[in-house]
C-alpha cells in the first residue's frame, strides 16, 4: 500500500503503560542521567517532588515496549521502514509523572507529506487518570531512493 | 539558576563525550526501540548507511541531561528537536546552549540547544520553553 493523506487522523492504538521502577533505572542509566532527584528519594522529595520523578524523554520507552507493533503498523501505512529516518520530535508537558504511574497511550497519525520525500508525523499522548501528562509529535522521513542508474 | 539569564546567554558547553555501540545497544534495550539500523551493522549498510548509527532519541536524551544541569524538572514546559544528521560510534559530542529569548511578561525562557560533534557539524537542534 502507498502511503496516502487519508492516513491523516487515523487513529492507530490506544495501549496502556505501566511505568515501571527498574525500568525507569535502566532508562537512566541508558542516557548516563546522573542527577539525584532521579535516584535518590530523599534528594526528589526535597526538590518538591513526591517520588523520583520520570525523565523528561522517558515516554519513548512507553512507545515502544507497549507499542511493539509500531513499526507493523508503520508498514502497513505504506512507510518503508527500512529507510526511515527521524526527523522531529516535539514534546509538550503537563504533568510530572513517576514509576507506577500508570497511562493511557494513544497514537495517532497526525499528518502525511508525500513527495520526493514522504513525511509523516504520529502524534501520542500519554494520559495519567483521564488527563494529558505528555503530549508528543514524532516526525519521520523517508529519504529519496538513490539512485544507481 | 539563580539568576534569570537574558537573550544571548551562552550556557558553558556541557560535553557528553564518545558514542559507543555499546551506548546504543543500552538504550535500544531502555527504550524499546530495536530498529536494526542501531544494532546490526550488516542491516545498517543494506539499508544504504556505512554503518550503525545512534538513535536520534538517545541524542535528545543528551540534551535533556543538559537542560537538567541549569533548570528543574517542573520548569520544562516544552522541548523540540529536530535531528540533523546521523551520529556514528566513536564521534563525540558536546551540547551548546544559548538563550533565545527571555519573556519575563509570559513567564518564559525560550533555549536553543545544538548537538555537535568535535568537528563542530551540527547532529541536532532543539528549542526548550522553561516556565520561570
Amino acid at each position: 500500500m502507498a502511503l496516502s493523506k487519508e492516513s491523516i487522523g487515523k487513529e492507530l492504538t490506544a495501549f496502556p503503560f505501566t511505568i515501571e521502577r527498574v525500568k525507569v533505572k535502566e532508562f537512566l542509566s541508558a542516557i548516563g542521567e546522573t542527577s539525584p532527584i532521579f535516584h535518590d528519594l530523599q534528594a526528589a522529595q526535597q526538590a518538591g517532588f513526591r517520588d523520583t520523578p520520570v525523565p523528561p524523554t522517558f515516554q519513548t520507552s512507553a512507545l515502544f515496549w507497549g507499542y511493539p507493533d509500531f513499526w507493523k503498523d508503520m508498514q502497513s501505512l505504506g512507510i518503508d521502514i527500512k529507510r526511515l529516518l527521524h526527523l522531529k520530535e516535539e514534546y509538550t508537558y503537563h504533568q510530572t509523572l513517576y514509576p507506577g504511574d500508570v497511562l493511557d497511550c494513544r497514537v495517532k497519525v497526525s499528518d502525511v507529506k508525500t513527495g520526493k520525500m514522504d513525511i509523516v508525523t504520529f502524534e501520542t499522548v500519554f494520559l495519567r487518570e483521564g488527563t494529558p501528562a505528555i503530549t508528543a509529535l514524532m516526525t519521520i522521513v523517508v529519504p529519496p531512493e538513490v539512485s544507481h542508474g | 539558576m539563580d539568576k534569570i539569564p537574558e537573550a544571548g546567554f551562552v550556557f558553558p558547553l556541557y560535553t557528553i563525550g564518545t558514542v559507543s555501540q555499546m551506548d546504543l545497544v543500552r538504550y535500544a534495550g531502555a527504550s524499546g526501540d530495536f530498529n536494526p539500523i542501531h544494532n546490526d551493522p550488516e542491516y545498517a549498510r543494506e539499508a544504504g548507511l556505512s554503518g550503525t548509527i545512534a538513535h536520534g532519541m538517545l541524542i535528545k536524551a543528551y540534551m535533556g541531561r543538559f537542560l537538567l544541569q541549569h533548570f528543574p524538572l517542573s520548569a520544562l514546559s516544552s522541548f523540540s528537536s529536530k535531528f540533523k544528521a546521523m551520529t556514528k560510534p566513536g564521534e563525540t559530542i558536546e551540547i551548546h546552549g544559548t538563550v533565545k529569548k527571555n519573556d519575563a511578561a509570559n513567564g518564559i525562557l525560550i533555549l536553543s540547544i545544538e548537538v555537535r560533534n568535535q568537528a563542530g557539524e551540527t547532529k541536532a537542534t532543539a528549542e526548550a520553553v522553561i516556565r520561570i
